[in-house]
Formats: C-alpha cells, sequence, structure tokens
C-alpha cells in the first residue's frame, strides 16, 4: 500500500528533521540559534500530528496546530528582545564582563525567589550580576550570555568600545 | 471515473505531498546543522513552518475529505504564516544587533550601511554604544 511507506518515510524524514534540529540545540553557539532550533522542533512535532491525522484519519490533535502557530512565537520574540537589552551590559568593560560570566556563568538557580525582598540570600555570585538585573533572573541572564564570540572588530565605526 | 479510481488518486496525492512535507522538514534539519551563522539558519528553519506545514496539511486535507476539517487545517497553516515572520524578523534584528553574524560571510551589509549614516547623525545605535 503505497500510503504506508509514504506515511512511514514522512515519520523517519521528521524524525531526522528533529534530530538534526536536537544537535543544533546541543550544540548551538548562541541562545538565538537554540530558539530557532527549539522552533524547528515544535512546528515538526505539529507535523507528526498532522501526518499521523492523516493517516489514521482523525482529528484529534487540530487544536494542537492552531493553538502552536498561534503563540509558537512568542517565546522567540521574548527571548530575543531579552538578548537585546541584556547583550549591551557586559560590553563597559571586558575584564568585568569576564567577572560576571565566571561568576553567574553555571550557577544554578533552582526556583525563582521574590525579587524585592530585602532579606534575600544573595547568594555570593548572584550579587554581581548587573545594576539592572535582580537573582531571580540571573540564571536567564547567563542563558542570553552563553557562548557565541561576537566579530565586533570587523566594521568598528558605528561603535566607540 | 469511478470512485475506486478516485480513491486511489487523491490516496496518491496525499501520500506524495506527505513525503515531501516531510523532505522539507529533513531540509530544515541538514540547514541548521550545517549552514554556518544564525542568519543563515534563520533561512533554513522557515520551511517547515511555511512549505512543510503547507504540504501536510494539505495532504491531511486530501485524507480527510472533508470541507471543514481542511478549512480548519488551512487556518493554522495561515495563523502559521502570520506569526512565522514576527519571530523571524524580532531573532534577526537581535542577532544583528548584538552581531551574531560572520561578518566575513557576508556579500553586502545594506543595514549596516544605513545604520553608519544615520549614527554619524546622533546615537541611534544605541543597542551597540554605551550611553
Amino acid at each position: 500500500m503505497m500510503l504506508d511507506y509514504a506515511y512511514w518515510i514522512t515519520q523517519a524524514l521528521l524524525a531526522a528533521g528533529a534530530l538534526c534540529a536536537v544537535y543544533r540545540v546541543y550544540r548551538g553557539p548562541s541562545v538565538l540559534d537554540r530558539v530557532i532550533s527549539v522552533d524547528v522542533i515544535l512546528i515538526i512535532v505539529g507535523s507528526v500530528m498532522l501526518a499521523d491525522m492523516a493517516y489514521n484519519g482523525h482529528q484529534d490533535y487540530i487544536m494542537f496546530v492552531v493553538i502552536s502557530a498561534v503563540i509558537g512565537f512568542l517565546g522567540a520574540v521574548a527571548i530575543a528582545r531579552y538578548v537585546v537589552t541584556g547583550g549591551t551590559a557586559p560590553q563597559d568593560s571586558a575584564k568585568e564582563a569576564e567577572k560576571q560570566a565566571a561568576g553567574i556563568a553555571w550557577e544554578p538557580a533552582p526556583e525563582p525567589e521574590i525579587p524585592a525582598s530585602p532579606f534575600a540570600p544573595t547568594e555570593g555570585s548572584g550579587a554581581q550580576t548587573g545594576s539592572d538585573e535582580d537573582e531571580s533572573t540571573s540564571w536567564f541572564a547567563a542563558l542570553t550570555k552563553s557562548g557565541f564570540r561576537p566579530q565586533s572588530e570587523n566594521r568598528t565605526k558605528g561603535d566607540d568600545s | 471515473m469511478s470512485p475506486e479510481t478516485l480513491d486511489a488518486v487523491l490516496d496518491g496525492v496525499a501520500a506524495v505531498f506527505m513525503v515531501i512535507g516531510g523532505l522539507m522538514s529533513l531540509a530544515a534539519g541538514l540547514g541548521l546543522v550545517r549552514f554556518p551563522d544564525l542568519h543563515t539558519r534563520m533561512h533554513a528553519a522557515t520551511k517547515p513552518q511555511v512549505l512543510g506545514l503547507l504540504m501536510l496539511v494539505l495532504s491531511a486535507s486530501i485524507m480527510w475529505r472533508s470541507w471543514e476539517w481542511a478549512a480548519v487545517a488551512l487556518l493554522a497553516w495561515g495563523l502559521m504564516i502570520l506569526t512565522a515572520p514576527v519571530s523571524a524578523h524580532v531573532v534577526g534584528r537581535a542577532g544583528y544587533r548584538t552581531k551574531h553574524l560572520r561578518a566575513d560571510l557576508l556579500t553586502h551589509d545594506h543595514l549596516g550601511r544605513t545604520v553608519d549614516r544615520l549614527s554619524e547623525e546622533d546615537s541611534v545605535r544605541r543597542e551597540i554604544t554605551n550611553d
């Protein structure tokens, strides 16, 4: 039967694409690469559901596809906005940025604590995270500073750093 | 054309669309792995959103043989078309402003020339410079 072969070939291709996207999430040098890879994984999951619905002739998962189409872009937008505003802070001086990155890079913050509490334990390097960041979002700031070395020396006319 | 023949033809068309949709997703995955920087990966990553999802939506609509559910599936694809440029635009802008790009691979940097011309007048480029 032709449709059986098409169904299994399609699922294999989708699985291969999802594995490639997972590899890019694992290896991706910056958080933006990871964001677009996670977006691709979401679309591939929707595609798997669509293929399953087409093969088995039901409509059980169609609302997942519709809703993921509606709100699937919000995560990318939020993280991209945060990369823009959070990426400017460590450019004050490279040494300060290195100190911050060394301080907060691998510190896990398991549960968010109350941001405005003056009695919150600062747990060492959490106080070094910058003026406009509190401790509850330092793990996310460390995420946005991950890995990628921006090539800032190629076009130096507009920036004075 | 007899109904059996029509069913066979529609199943064949749906199967072809389904395999093409899978190939689009595989192309996106390979592009994510192989391409060198953020913006080229974004170029590859839009393929399953637009073409792959369209192919799978058409395949599902043909297999269902129902205009109502076909309308719902096409609504999902239309919403994807509406929202995919938003995330692509914002991620691309953030990547450009934080220089997540291989400037040696660019042939033309039109936006860079515009940003340079604007930043001579006043401090427009606040995302790069520090005020």
